[in-house]
């Protein structure tokens, strides 16, 4: 049984990685191609938060400002300097780290919704210091003319190409994620979410992994920042707010707060929702509001813990089925 | 001196919770710490595994001054401890109550643990091996992937000092362990607190349970208001008219 259950899965999984692969070629249009795109970014900017939220327990949600800071040191460093995508791209996930390192420096002091409200104040501030610095980074107006990456010669210039870039971003940005929170790094970040005073009894240096799990958002948001400015070639400070944080907020409560699937299903749910209750634009942050109330009340672990609960009756089901032919044999 | 406190004063505002203490602690030796309630036990543990830092006097620790040092560095130089009302982390299995507290002394760096696989892989299964080891000990291991908050109450306990050993102690410090078993699960922790001390883990016990403190440890001291009032053999305890005054009253008194 569990040899199928193992078949079942591993086709399921080269189902999804085909269509993944010949998504461009699928889609109806050119804008499906760049929703898809779009989702690809708010993935990575989901997967962070996830980690330092649903596995440390760290509430980054100055992550919208964070993913500026990705994005104005990409289009900063190519516009300026003409620093090419291979290398602006890594540039900009250290730039975005290490300022959320920063930014994790209050959790030292303060902690849950404390911690939550300072982030939301230093996002804010950083997002003022982008619409305010306007010599550096072109205030209000932003900054335009970012070049689309080119591999040596091989222009990336429209969404179909740029897609594949996303995805492997993704993919990788998925493994590095499994990684790091099913060993040593994430049991220290469970450890100091679950009992704080425990984890340091254990040897857990729970500041460090605190600043770890702030950074690790951040070097998401970074990678997110960078792919954003050069797919649309122009960026501009309204984004990059507390109001993005709070969607990502949402999308990882709503997918399933210290999960990484989780994080798959909330953000891919939420955006094709998006799109097809665009004539409820307006309502967009009502519905929101309603769809976390909703999960938190009655589905606390989000989405995934329905597949959990299902996976759970079907070998209950399955177990009581093999008892019952075993009691018939014997009976 | 293996473990020195030394002239230890722990001061909270006005209250003085450890008031002076000084206890010595040979290597290997089992050592009880008893006294009622609010006599400044905990306290000292909790200066001892780093949550404090002592108002006054210091912990020497094989030569070296641990006092003022932060909890996770005091636990690297070989202190584990138990709790008293169990803190173990809930959302992880048995197993992964003991991994936590594996592989921060050596094991492999912060950015092979994220992008080096193979290493990791080998890492885990060590301290896997390590944790099935304990928990046999302990006597849990069938139980080593249910959530740790499911087990029935005494065989959490067994689970946390499982925990604790897992930091792969010089001592370790136990807050109350036979606090809620019955007797033949106390007879049971006393097999164990045997068998940790075969391993050469120097033991410091604080209990209510006096037949087990009485069997179980080889020096007891005797706290009360903060200060130490007794030190000596189970026997010499017992017999000592301040330790019986402190735990029952003066004679004579209404």
């Amino acid at each position: 049984m569990r040899k199928i259950t193992r078949i079942l899965r591993w086709i399921l999984i080269l189902a999804v990685a085909c269509l993944m692969l010949v998504l461009p070629w699928i889609a109806q249009n050119r804008y499906q191609v760049h929703i898809a795109n779009n989702i690809g970014i708010w993935l990575l900017l989901s997967l962070g938060l996830n980690i330092a939220m649903g596995y440390a327990g760290q509430y980054n949600l100055a992550l919208g400002a964070l993913w500026g800071v990705g994005a104005y040191t990409a289009a900063l460093l190519q516009t300026r300097l003409g620093v090419p995508f291979w290398i602006n791209l890594p540039l900009s996930i250290i730039a975005a780290a290490v300022i959320a390192a920063f930014v994790g420096l209050p959790s030292f002091k303060v902690r849950s919704h404390y911690l939550a409200l300072v982030t939301i104040a230093l996002g804010e501030a950083m997002n003022l210091v982008l619409v305010n610095e306007v010599p550096i980074t072109g205030g209000a107006d932003g900054i335009g003319h970012i070049q689309m990456p080119n591999f040596f010669g091989f222009p990336i210039n429209n969404d179909e190409r740029y897609y594949y870039i996303i995805l492997i971003m993704v993919i990788l940005g998925y493994v590095l994620g499994r990684q790091i929170v099913s060993h040593r790094i994430g049991r220290a970040f469970r450890a100091l979410r679950d009992d704080f005073q425990a984890a340091r009894a254990m040897g857990v240096n729970t500041g460090f992994y605190q600043i770890l799990a702030f950074a690790i958002s951040g070097a998401y948001a970074g990678a997110a920042g960078a792919l954003y400015a050069q797919l649309n070639t122009y960026i501009s400070p309204d984004i990059f707010t507390f109001n993005s944080a709070l969607i990502v907020l949402t999308m990882i409560l709503v997918g399933g707060m210290g999960s990484l699937p989780g994080s798959i299903v909330g953000t891919v749910l939420l955006l094709v929702l998006n799109e097809y209750l665009q004539v409820f634009q307006r309502w967009q942050l009502v519905g929101y509001g309603i769809a976390i109330i909703v999960v938190v009340l009655f589905l606390p672990g989000g989405v995934v813990e329905l597949a959990r609960k299902f996976g759970n009756f079907r070998r209950r089901w399955l177990a009581g089925l093999s008892k019952g032919k075993s009691d018939a044999e014997a009976g | 001196m293996f473990l020195e406190i030394d002239q230890l004063t722990m001061r909270f505002g006005g209250l003085i919770a450890v008031n002076n203490v000084s206890i010595s602690i040979e290597k290997g030796e089992v050592h009880g710490l008893i006294g009622p309630n609010g006599s400044g036990k905990t306290t000292i543990f909790n200066v001892l595994s780093g949550y404090y830092k002592p108002s006054g006097g210091k912990i020497i620790f094989e030569g070296r001054q641990i006092s003022g040092l932060p909890a996770h560095q005091i636990t690297a130089t070989g202190f584990a401890r138990t709790f008293q009302n169990m803190r173990l982390f809930k959302s992880m299995t048995v197993m992964e109550n003991l991994l936590v507290a594996m592989g921060y002394r050596a094991g492999v760096g912060l950015w092979q643990e994220i992008f080096d696989p193979v290493a990791v892989h080998r890492e885990e299964q060590t301290f896997t091996e390590k944790a099935i080891e304990l928990l046999d000990l302990l006597e849990v291991a069938e139980f080593a992937n249910e959530p740790a908050t499911s087990l029935p109450y005494g065989h959490q306990r067994r689970v946390e000092i499982a925990r604790a050993l897992a930091t792969n102690p010089k001592v370790i410090l136990l807050d109350e362990p036979a606090a809620g078993l019955n007797e033949i699960e106390t007879e049971e922790l006393r097999k164990i607190l045997v068998r940790i001390h075969d391993r050469g883990i120097t033991i410091l016990l604080v209990e209510h349970d006096m037949k087990l403190v009485m069997e179980a440890c080889e020096t007891i001291t005797v706290l009360d208001y903060g200060r130490k009032i007794a030190e000596g053999t189970a026997t010499a305890i017992r017999k000592d008219p301040v330790v019986i005054e402190a735990y029952l009253g003066k004679e004579g008194n209404p």
